[in-house]
């Protein structure tokens, strides 16, 4: 069986889309609408602050709730790693990913001043990928060992580690 | 009486601070030029909203025609667009967009 195509639901994320991009053309590189009805936006990594308050404070757009904050590995690329933010707005049952980028060495704002629970997501990211946020409260690492080397989620870290155990 | 929300008083004389939230947006969002898309929704919104709250002196009425929750929650989403757009005038987001990316960047798959 196939999931059956929603075409109202797709017709209004892309409106609301084109809506969002309309409002912030400083930071929204692109915009996109999956098959299932999922609406990305593609940030500029200057713009994660401005774009978050936007969408959690707007009366059309209040995305209330971070539900996740994760990060994408790609080596290939020139910027490295995607940071990824899904957000869930309770008043109008809908969600939307905010995408941005980043390489080894840039850092990139915290969001934990638009949203507090972004805290240890954040603390996640670092250990586990490298990327350091700034203005973040407390980054530590959160999931490694104490005295751990590396960041395990990267695509060139091994599978059983350096050390053995 | 009771907004039945943990945390959320109930607002006494909800018509006057709605008034003064909404004039106070309105008079913030004149220091954006006229053309950015943010001014353009944010007064429809608004002058909508105000309408309304103008029209309409019975609280629960008012609840249903704004269909927006409790008065308390839409006194609370004036405030949060009050101080968006506070910050708006700093970050002023209606510019060109500031970089373009690398061409592969959003490439999927890779």
């Amino acid at each position: 069986t196939v999931r059956p195509k929603n075409e109202v639901e797709q017709k209004q994320l892309c409106a609301f889309g084109e809506y969002v991009a309309e409002i912030l053309p400083k930071y929204i590189q692109q915009v996109q609408v999956t098959c299932f009805n999922e609406l990305e936006l593609l940030i500029h990594p200057d713009g994660i602050i401005p774009v978050l308050t936007f969408l959690r404070d707007h009366t059309n757009a209040q995305f209330k709730s971070l539900a996740d904050l994760t990060a994408v590995d790609v080596p290939s690329r020139q910027y490295r790693f995607e940071i990824v933010y899904n957000l869930l707005s309770l008043r109008f049952n809908s969600r939307i990913r905010v995408k941005t980028y980043t390489d080894e060495l840039t850092p990139v704002d915290s969001a934990v001043s638009v949203h507090k629970a972004a805290n240890w997501y954040e603390r996640e990211v670092w250990d586990m990928y490298g990327v350091f946020f700034a203005n973040h409260p407390d980054l530590r690492r959160i999931l490694t060992d104490y005295g751990f080397e590396g960041h395990p989620f990267r695509k060139d870290f091994p599978l059983s580690g350096y050390v053995e155990v | 009486q009771t907004t039945g929300l943990v945390g959320l008083a109930v607002a006494e004389n909800p018509h006057e601070r709605l008034r003064i939230l909404y004039t106070k947006i309105l008079g913030v969002l004149q220091n954006i030029p006229k053309d950015a898309a943010y001014r353009k929704y944010t007064e429809q919104i608004v002058n909508e909203r105000f309408d309304l709250v103008k029209k309409e002196t019975d609280v629960q009425k008012l609840q249903d025609k704004l269909n927006s929750g409790q008065i308390e929650e839409v006194i609370v989403q004036a405030e949060n667009e009050l101080s968006l757009a506070r910050k708006m005038i700093q970050w002023k987001p209606w510019e060109p967009l500031v970089e373009e990316p690398p061409s592969d960047q959003w490439r999927w798959p890779i």
